[in-house]
């Protein structure tokens, strides 16, 4: 369906025209699309932060902040090099800009990638006030040190704040070259500082995207096809036009779409919404179907191989001693707490697009396409200047967990906002973002080990079948093992597939992590003692000692049963035990969770453990809760009753340890999640003698 | 239709359909968006308000059922901006996304308005009413405690 009249796109067309000359336009370090106008900050040496004469230190955070911390721990990295006082320290979300390289947050990356960078930005400052502070303070500048926003000379008793000395320092040079600290000198990094974003959200005034409020805006929702890929056929719009406040109501390709004066209207009437589809990828298609071809699958010999080592497939001919067994892994959802949203507001200079998105970069290559694809042949010359007036602002994510990397939701608002020529805001309802996620795929997992004479593990075979599933997390096994295959099947899936916290290591950690014990157990060894025995990697293996040693692992009973795993995953090593007590009904139910983590070095320690907290209640709700399956080709899950997630009071206890020492940062958004749902169903083999052979596992 | 709604402290006048969830007449109509929209169906206390001090889901009633009654959200009780919940909050370091927070601290201030030194299980009863994606609850619990010495030891010294 086209929804472009021809004088939609006239204007589409002329102000593509006229935006490049009717100002002087240009991609300026602090701003995606700046008019010549724009007054410099005092003293800006990088496009990573700006120093005002009142001493207000701003840091550029080029990471969406959905919860993980970014914002904090990326601005202690710059004013720990800038030794900066804390309290003067602001941060700012920063535009689109080419500066910024490609701005996309995920993969656990956040500080990963910009530990260098963000370092040698505040140096690169500091340098330069100190430089311009031994000038003002007329004295050698190796006799001069910086601490909290001042340049100190402590043989003459002087010093001068950074205030005073931007204004100088900002003529200066920019220095060639830079010496960071020691990590032995750190003032900031490893210290546990409150967030920089928790004000606002405990009073009210933090703004998500769907916060947006714009003069005139109207509300819109969609409904899209239940069978994916399915097109619209026909629909009630006549019906619809006559509801209370609705304003209009046309098809996209990807559905249809109601627009009215607020959001509960738009909601009313896209119940109303009678819609005929056409059959789509999934027709008729349910979950077990999905199932059945993974296993014809998983027989076939067309797999590809992904690591072999030693003579797996001779050792497997004749085995003594074969353990063998399959898990089956469902669908999941991310089910963020901030349904999808975005709100657009084109204008004859602008294209403004706020986004609670993970990848403001995507965000904008999704809004260009959404136009292109509004314009008959466009010329090249109408997408650059189409290009140039799309402003993409990222206000707070509630919630991203993955799913915001994908940006179905603002080509959808782009268009609306085009057909309507208004301000808009598009709003999934629940059911709309529960049943058109990109889901955490179906995946299978076959499994053979062999066991020698003193029951330890020769042979280890695992074969991954899944849509689209990934080999991360299983490329090597972290174990010494003489004859290793690992092989996959990746099929195309129906659904659309995307990551999910953790992605691939959430369903190959449990495949590898499950069967070790399956394989400890046949052979008769304590599964902590053969870990700790054939783990490879040292920081691995500490992190699991530290781990038994805080889980009293030697202190299991009848009524206190405990499971542990390991994994690591996005530069990040991490180990959880969980313990399983018998309650008076003599039911096992989650006691403590201890995790130990060694994510190098530990720029802010509390927010670290927050998001192992927070990985291990998503991974338990996984284990133990939610699932999504298909039925007739739909997403048979709706809301938070039949897709549940955790609730208070059945989260457990946790204690989290983070490791200190000096090696470059890993990830702590995701290294988490993997560990914890084989660490539940190892401890269910240790209490149950049997293994847990699909999630989520129903015992509580 | 005109309606007349008192939220925190003021009297809002609003031509809006007396059917409306407060929920919308919050974020749309009045722009008070401390109130959040996440399952629309009461499930998850997102939208959790106090109506006459009590915890209610916004999105579960109707402009019309809450005429004449006291509504306060986040941003009417974030006025009293030492409260101790908030301090707590703050100390513990609870909120991730934030998302659900509003709700959070909601339903803890009633819970604390009702029972001073509550048990674990009268924080369980009240606090399973507000879910959270990012697993802030072991957080929830300390901040709870932390907030209920603090408004005992502010009750005692006054």
């Amino acid at each position: 369906m086209n929804c472009l009249d021809p004088d939609r796109r006239q204007f589409l067309k002329m102000s593509a025209a006229t935006a490049g000359s009717a100002l002087v336009l240009g991609i300026s370090w602090t701003g995606s699309i700046e008019s010549s106008e724009k007054v410099s900050p005092p003293f800006s040496p990088n496009a990573w932060l700006k120093i005002d004469t009142d001493g207000i230190v701003t840091i550029f955070i080029a990471e969406s902040e959905m919860g993980q911390g970014s914002y904090t721990a990326l601005a202690m990295m710059v004013a720990e090099e800038l030794d900066a006082e804390w309290q003067k320290v602001r941060v700012e979300h920063a535009s689109l800009d080419p500066a910024y390289g490609f701005q996309g947050t995920g993969g656990s990356r956040s500080v990963r990638r910009n530990w260098k960078t963000l370092r040698n930005a505040g140096a690169i400052a500091r340098q330069m006030l100190l430089n311009a502070g031994s000038d003002y303070l007329n004295v050698a500048i190796d006799e001069c040190q910086a601490d909290k926003s001042r340049i100190i000379h402590t043989a003459s008793a002087q010093s001068v704040s950074y205030a005073e000395l931007v204004t100088g320092a900002a003529k200066l040079p920019i220095p060639t070259s830079i010496t960071l600290k020691n990590p032995e000198s750190y003032k900031l990094i490893g210290s546990s500082l409150p967030r920089l974003d928790l004000v606002e959200k405990l009073n009210g005034s933090a703004r998500y995207g769907i916060d947006t409020k714009l003069p005139g805006m109207r509300y819109a929702t969609i409904v899209q096809s239940p069978i994916f890929g399915g097109q619209v056929e026909r629909f009630n719009a006549s019906d619809i036009e006559k509801l209370p406040g609705v304003i209009d109501c046309f098809a996209l390709d990807e559905g249809v779409v109601v627009v009215a004066k607020d959001t509960w209207q738009a909601f009313q009437a896209r119940k109303a919404l009678k819609i005929e589809w056409s059959e789509g990828k999934s027709t008729k298609l349910n979950s077990e179907d999905i199932i059945q071809t993974l296993v014809q699958h998983a027989s076939l010999e067309t797999n590809s191989l992904i690591f072999e080592k030693g003579e797996p497939l001779s050792q497997l001919k004749h085995p003594t001693n074969l353990v063998e067994t399959q898990y089956n892994l469902p669908f999941q959802a991310h089910m963020t707490p901030e349904p999808m949203n975005c709100t657009v507001q084109i204008q004859q200079q602008r294209i403004k697009i706020w986004a609670p998105t993970q990848s403001p970069t995507n965000a904008k290559a999704a809004a260009l396409a959404a136009l292109k694809s509004l314009i008959a042949q466009p010329t090249q010359e109408e997408i650059d200047a189409l290009e140039q007036r799309i402003e993409v602002i990222t206000p707070l994510l509630g919630g991203g967990f993955g799913r915001r990397n994908l940006q179905d939701y603002v080509s959808q608002a782009v268009k609306i906002a085009h057909r309507i020529d208004q301000p808009v805001q598009l709003v999934w309802p629940r059911s709309e973002d529960l049943q058109h996620d990109y889901y955490h795929p179906l995946t299978q997992h076959r499994l053979q080990g062999v066991l020698d004479k003193q029951g330890m593990p020769q042979v280890w075979h695992h074969k991954i079948t899944g849509l689209q599933a990934d080999e991360y997390g299983a490329q090597t096994l972290p174990y010494s093992i003489p004859h290793i295959r690992v092989e996959m099947q990746r099929l195309d899936s129906p659904v659309p597939i995307g990551p999910w916290r953790s992605v691939s290591h959430h369903y190959n950690a449990f495949a590898i992590e499950h069967f070790f014990d399956e394989l400890a157990v046949a052979g008769g060894h304590n599964p902590l003692h053969l870990r700790l025995r054939l783990l490879r990697e040292p920081r691995l293996k500490a992190v699991l000692q530290i781990a038994a040693e805080a889980a009293s692992w030697n202190k299991q009973s009848e009524r206190r049963v405990l499971g542990c795993a390991v994994h690591s995953s996005f530069g990040s090593h991490v180990a959880e035990i969980v313990e399983l007590v018998k309650d008076d009904n003599q039911a096992f139910r989650v006691g403590k969770i201890t995790c130990v983590v060694d994510c190098g070095v530990a720029i802010n320690p509390d927010t670290i453990k927050a998001q192992m907290e927070g990985s291990i209640i998503f991974a338990l709700t996984a284990a133990l809760k939610s699932r999504i399956t298909l039925k007739n080709g739909k997403v048979e899950q709706s809301n938070f009753h039949d897709f549940p997630i955790l609730s208070f009071k059945e989260s457990p206890q946790i204690e989290v340890i983070v490791a200190k020492n000096h090696h470059d940062p890993g990830g702590a958004g995701e290294p988490g999640v993997p560990p914890l749902a084989p660490a539940l169903a190892n401890a269910l083999l240790s209490a149950h003698g049997k293994p847990v052979k699909s999630l989520p596992v129903k015992f509580i | 239709m005109a309606l007349e709604l008192l939220i925190n402290g003021t009297t809002a006048q609003l031509e809006i359909d007396s059917n409306t969830p407060l929920l919308w007449v919050l974020r749309d109509h009045l722009t008070l968006t401390g109130s959040k929209y996440s399952c629309g169906i009461g499930l998850c206390g997102s939208c959790m308000v106090l109506i006459d001090d009590k915890p209610m889901q916004a999105c579960q009633i109707k402009a019309n059922q809450v005429v004449g009654k006291k509504i306060t959200t986040i941003e009417g009780l974030a006025k009293e901006s030492d409260h101790p919940i908030l301090k707590a909050w703050y100390e513990i370091q609870v909120p991730q996304c934030g998302y659900c927070q509003s709700g959070q601290i909601i339903m803890a201030y009633a819970l604390l308005k009702n029972s001073s030194n509550p048990t674990d299980d009268e924080i369980d009863q009240a606090m399973s009413k507000v879910l959270c994606r990012c697993g802030t609850y072991p957080r929830i619990r300390k901040a709870i405690h932390q907030a209920a010495e603090m408004m005992r030891e502010k009750e005692a010294s006054s």
